[in-house]
Parts: structure tokens; C-alpha cells; sequence
């Protein structure tokens, strides 16, 4: 009888949160205070992690501030005091876990418990996987999924101690379904949700509810991190490449009002259904329509051609 | 415009074949394509479900080359093969065109076994090289190999989340890297990755588990895109995403037990034949039982707090806390190191 009264119960609050997650899509949701809490962000230095900075900034938080490229880092910490934050800078290389747990502990002592952690930094090998160096495979995997579990390891024991906390992780609408020629991006992005899927789970079986996380799904971004990337013309201007400065303010309403995932645009849920619903030869169809099954091809000969031409530096 | 609108109606067309060939096949069951002499390695063969997936081509005849980091169950397996082999030839002798000879069997199949650790690359390579040199070329690759740390999070060694991530996901890149190439060159071969339902949805307490064959999933997928894109059809691929079996690896792990009648442990046998029909059909994806299906489905469409609440009324939300209870008290009570 119990497993009959439990079962209502579950139906009750299942359609709840089906009508609450509805009723969220139409009205305003109320966005969180988070001002005076420390929010540490990785890959802080480029175009998503500077906007996420100055975004934080903007609401109050003080920052910490992890990028590899320490020229980059600066500026953006130089723009993020202007707004009147006290800003951390730190030079990190998330492929290295020590690394992580070294600066980890420096930022405990000099900056002070970090409540807001936005897991930002991702790279790509821009390589077709028959012609890449398995160090650059290696590095998209370390960097984009490895780093998750030990800035987690890191920072979550005092979220937990003091239940509060948020845990944001920047994923990709590659890692909710796929593409030709970003096998190590995929694999890593896939991996991220993955990660962060189960953490959620685990904070919630454990009742951890001061600790919040969000998924951050973002299609294509205009960062120049996947330069040359494009689907069928005629969609073109239909799914553009985001702006920037768009996808940090959605995912910071998403993050500000706790929802706990985000695809940007809203379109993405469409592919991200379709690849759990069709069989698979229908997917591939609609990716042949879309222009979405070639849509890396052009962004991989870009980075052959600089490669080529002798520019050796790519994030 | 005419001409997109033209190939959007052909698209939703392929689509909706697409529903209506997976349902004819769930009907009438397409005929299996022969793997008699071709060269099969599959990864962690030594146990569970790579034994089986062993034995079942050793049935068909394939010639296997079984890849484990444990020499002795890698030998256990080969044994086992060469028995089927034995018997596959055993019947009795046919009429040979000249009276009285006895016609010799067309082909003898041979298993070979390399130790080898998938999780790092040059004993990939290495051991990739070794069976080109001995063996062949390679046909079929099963990238069966998978552990899990079977600790939580926070009180999981570095070392353990790690090795769960390149034996699951790394490994995949290294192997595939091996062999790809001549399949692409032949325009032959069949890549299987077995990932588990687990790479579709997630739990609490195996997040090493769920990020690796998140990505495992990730990866496959990437590539079968891609092999699609550039029209090489001669070569296959097909997921494999099995719910929790009863091999062992995750003993202990348990949902609500008024719902476990419904939804119990695989027979890792079941999902080996269910996963061999879809191999032996070109079938891109198999989840075994079926339900997985539709739960990856509802996962993809319900709210999270919607996946959290029917999680806790399954039992779902905590089913692996007991499995890592079960590993905690046995790494205590003889004092071992390291997990599987």
C-alpha cells in the first residue's frame, strides 16, 4: 500500500515540476542575490570567460580568476576591478591535476571559499582524428572532462561542510549529440554532461539542496574557437553562430534563477530529442538536410591551412 | 526555396522509413552476415561480457584475438574458444568428389591473446602492431574493456577516476586510431563500442562511470557521423548500451525492490545474443532490454526535477550506494589497494 500512496505521490510532484518547468519558459523566473560570494572562473582569459567575469562582476560577486594565458587573464581582471570586484588572477594549467589542487589551495588562503565555480575553459584539436597527435586527443579530454572531477574534488568538500554553493559547468550542445570530425570535442563535452549529470544526482540523493548546479548547453559561439564552422546556406541565417555576449546573459538568467540546465538557443532541445527518439538513419537524414553532418569539414581545413602556414598557437 | 522545401519533404519521408524499417525488423528478423574467417579483436576478453562476445564468434567462426590486462582469465577465455572451435570441426566427414577421402574442413579458425592495457596508448599500439604482424588484418573490433572505481567521489583516489576514464573513453581513440585506417583503405570492417545505459542517463555515485561512458558514447557517434559523411559503406558501427548485468561488476547495486522483478540484473548472456544479432545486422544501436529505449527518451524530454522524483520513487537516485558500500567494506576487510 505504501509502494501505491508513494507511487500518487511521484505522479503528483512529476507533474509539478513538468508544470512548473513550463510555467518557467513563459514568465520571468526570480533571479538570486549573489553579491559578496566568490565566484572562481576557468579559462577566464578568453571571449565566453572575460563576459562571464565581467557578468559576476556585475552582480557582485568577487572573482577568482584561472586561465592558462596569463596576458589574457590580466585584462580581463583589469576590466572586472573596474566594475569594483576584488578580483584574484591565477595562471593554471587544467590539463595537470596538481596544478589544479596547488592553486586550489592557494585560492583558500589568499581568496577565501569559493561558493560559485564556473567550470568555462574547453579547447578543441581542430585535427581530423586519423591525422591528430593523440597529445592534442589527450588534451581535449584532460582539459574539458579530467579538470571537472578535480576542481570538483577541490571545491566541493566546503560547499558541502557549509551546504551552499553552485557548481556551473559549461558544456556544449556537443555533448548532447554529435558531429563529424570533433571526436575528442564530443567525447569530452559528452563526458562533461555526463559528469555533471551524475554529481547532480548524487547531490540530490544526499539532500545537499544549498548546492545548486546548472548545465550550460551552448550551440556554436561566435569565439572563434570553431572558425569556419558552418551548416547548409539556406539555414544559415536561420541557426547563426551565437553572439558571445547573448549566451553569457542567458546563462547567467539560468544560473541566477537555479534552473538546472540551459540549451542556447532553445532550438537545441530539438537535435538533442530527435537523437534519443529517431533511429539512427533518420538522424542522419536530418543531419544531411541540415548541412549538420559536414559542418566541422570547413573548420578543420582552417586549422590545417594555419598549421600549414605556420601559426602554431591554438586554444 | 523550392528545391529545400522539396528535400525537407524527402527528409521527414527517410524519417518515418526509417521508424517503419526499425519496427519490419522487430518483426521479421534480417538475416545475420557471416563472420567466418574474419579477424575479430575484442578488448577485456578475459571476463564478462568480452567472454561471451568471444565464444559467440568462435561459434561463427570468426578468427579472435583477445586483448586483456589479465593474462591468466585471457587464457581461460582462449581455452574456452578453442574448445567451441574443436567442436565446430568435429562433425562427421563429408563425401569428397573422390571416394573415400575425407574432405578437409575449408578453414581453421585460430585464437590469439596479447596482454595488454588498453588505458595506455603505446601498449595499444605496440600490441596493435603485433597482431598485424601475426594475425592480419583486422575486421571486426570490439571495444568491450570497461572498470569502474566503485568509490564516491570525493573519497576516490585520483588514480582510480582516472584509469576509469582511459580504459572507458581514452582507449576507444588509441584502438580505433590502430585499426581504422586499413578498414578505411578496404572500405571493410566493423567498429563495436560497448558503452552501457548508464553513457544515456546517470546516477549518483558513479560519476568516473558515467563520464567516461558519456564520452565512449561521445566519441562513437562522432565517428559513425563521420564515416557516414564520407560514404564509406562498407564500414559499420553499432553502440551497444546494456542495462547493469550480472557480471559482478557492479554486484550489489540495487533499485526498489517491489519495481526490481520488472526491471532485474541482465543476464549478461541475453544482452551478449541481443547485442550479437544487432552486430551480425548492421544495427547501429542496440539497448538491451528494450525499455532502455524509452527511459533515454524520457530522460532527453522530462524537467530534471521530473528525472529526480521518479529517480526516487525507483529506488534509482541511491541503487549504486550499496554496490559502493559492498566495494568500501571489501577493500577494508583485505585491506586491498585498488578496486578490479
Amino acid at each position: 500500500m505504501l509502494f501505491i500512496l508513494d507511487l500518487l505521490l511521484m505522479l503528483i510532484h512529476l507533474t509539478a515540476s513538468i508544470l512548473s518547468a513550463v510555467i518557467n519558459t513563459v514568465i520571468r523566473p526570480r533571479l538570486k542575490c549573489i553579491e559578496g560570494e566568490l565566484c572562481l572562473i576557468t579559462g577566464a582569459g578568453g571571449v565566453l570567460g572575460r563576459l562571464f567575469a565581467l557578468e559576476f562582476a556585475k552582480e557582485g560577486a568577487h572573482l577568482v580568476l584561472w586561465d592558462c594565458n596569463t596576458a589574457a587573464n590580466e585584462q580581463t581582471a583589469a576590466l572586472a576591478r573596474e566594475l569594483g570586484v576584488q578580483v584574484h588572477v591565477y595562471t593554471v594549467d587544467l590539463s595537470q591535476r596538481h596544478s589544479i589542487y596547488h592553486t586550489a589551495d592557494r585560492v583558500r588562503q589568499e581568496a577565501g571559499q569559493v561558493s560559485i565555480l564556473v567550470n568555462n575553459a574547453g579547447v578543441v584539436a581542430g585535427r581530423r582524428l586519423l591525422e591528430c597527435p593523440d597529445e592534442l586527443l589527450e588534451r581535449t579530454l584532460l582539459v574539458n572532462c579530467h579538470a571537472l572531477f578535480w576542481m570538483t574534488k577541490a571545491f566541493l568538500p566546503q560547499m558541502k561542510s557549509s551546504n551552499h554553493g553552485h557548481i556551473i559547468t559549461v558544456a556544449s550542445a556537443l555533448g548532447l549529440f554529435s558531429t563529424a570530425c570533433v571526436e575528442d570535442y564530443c567525447a569530452s563535452k559528452f563526458g562533461a554532461v555526463g559528469f555533471h549529470e551524475s554529481l547532480t544526482h548524487e547531490l540530490h540523493a544526499e539532500n545537499l539542496n544549498g548546492i545548486k548546479t546548472t548545465l550550460v548547453c551552448p550551440y556554436i559561439v561566435d569565439t572563434g574557437m570553431f572558425e569556419g564552422c558552418e551548416i547548409r546556406q539556406e539555414l544559415r541565417s536561420l541557426i547563426p553562430p551565437l553572439e558571445p555576449l547573448y549566451t553569457v546573459q542567458q546563462s547567467m538568467q539560468a544560473i541566477l534563477s537555479e534552473q538546472q540546465m540551459i540549451c542556447i538557443p532553445r532550438l537545441m532541445y530539438i537535435p538533442f530529442l530527435t537523437r534519443a527518439l529517431l533511429p539512427w538513419e533518420a538522424n542522419v537524414a536530418t543531419y544531411r538536410f541540415m548541412g549538420g553532418d559536414k559542418c566541422m569539414m570547413p573548420f578543420i581545413k582552417n586549422t590545417e591551412q594555419k598549421i600549414a602556414n605556420g601559426d602554431v598557437n591554438h586554444k | 526555396m523550392m528545391i529545400i522545401l522539396a528535400e525537407f519533404f524527402v527528409v521527414i519521408l527517410k524519417v518515418l522509413w526509417a521508424f517503419v524499417a526499425a519496427g519490419a525488423k522487430w518483426v521479421v528478423k534480417p538475416k545475420e552476415k557471416s563472420v567466418a574467417g574474419q579477424v575479430c579483436v575484442i578488448t577485456g576478453a578475459g571476463s564478462g561480457l568480452g567472454r561471451l562476445f568471444a565464444k559467440e564468434f568462435a561459434r561463427r567462426r570468426a578468427i579472435l584475438v583477445l586483448w586483456d590486462i589479465n593474462s591468466q582469465s585471457n587464457e581461460e577465455t582462449a581455452e574456452m574458444v578453442r574448445q567451441i572451435y574443436h567442436e565446430l570441426d568435429s562433425p562427421v566427414p563429408k563425401d569428397g568428389p573422390v571416394g573415400g577421402v575425407e574432405e578437409v574442413p575449408p578453414f581453421q579458425p585460430q585464437v590469439y591473446t596479447y596482454v595488454c592495457d588498453v588505458g595506455k596508448r603505446e601498449s595499444v599500439y605496440s600490441t596493435a602492431e603485433k597482431v598485424r604482424r601475426d594475425v592480419g588484418e583486422v575486421d571486426i573490433l570490439i571495444n568491450n574493456a570497461g572498470v569502474v572505481s566503485g568509490h564516491h567521489l570525493l573519497e576516490c583516489p585520483d588514480e582510480l577516476i582516472e584509469r576509469t576514464m582511459v580504459v572507458n573513453c581514452h582507449a576507444h581513440f588509441w584502438t580505433t586510431k590502430a585499426f581504422l585506417p586499413k578498414m578505411l583503405e578496404l572500405n571493410h570492417g566493423h567498429i563495436v563500442t560497448v558503452a552501457s545505459s548508464l553513457g544515456l542517463f546517470s546516477t549518483a555515485g558513479v560519476e568516473d562511470y558515467c563520464a567516461s561512458k558519456f564520452g565512449a558514447i561521445g566519441f562513437h557517434e562522432s565517428l559513425s557521423h563521420e564515416l557516414k559523411a564520407s560514404e564509406k559503406d562498407g564500414i559499420n558501427m553499432t553502440l551497444v548500451c546494456p542495462y547493469l548485468m550480472d557480471t559482478g561488476m557492479f554486484k550489489g547495486c540495487r533499485i526498489r525492490k517491489e519495481i526490481e522483478p520488472f526491471l532485474p540484473p541482465l543476464k549478461p548472456e541475453f544482452c551478449v545474443k541481443q547485442s550479437m544479432r544487432a552486430i551480425l545486422t548492421d544495427q547501429p544501436m542496440v539497448c538491451t532490454p528494450r525499455i532502455i529505449y524509452m527511459v533515454n527518451f524520457m530522460k532527453s524530454i522530462l524537467p530534471f526535477e521530473a528525472i529526480v522524483c521518479m529517480y526516487r520513487f525507483l529506488g534509482a537516485d541511491k541503487c549504486m550506494y550499496p554496490f559502493l558500500a559492498q566495494r568500501k567494506e571489501a577493500m577494508n576487510n583485505n585491506e586491498a589497494k585498488n578496486g578490479i
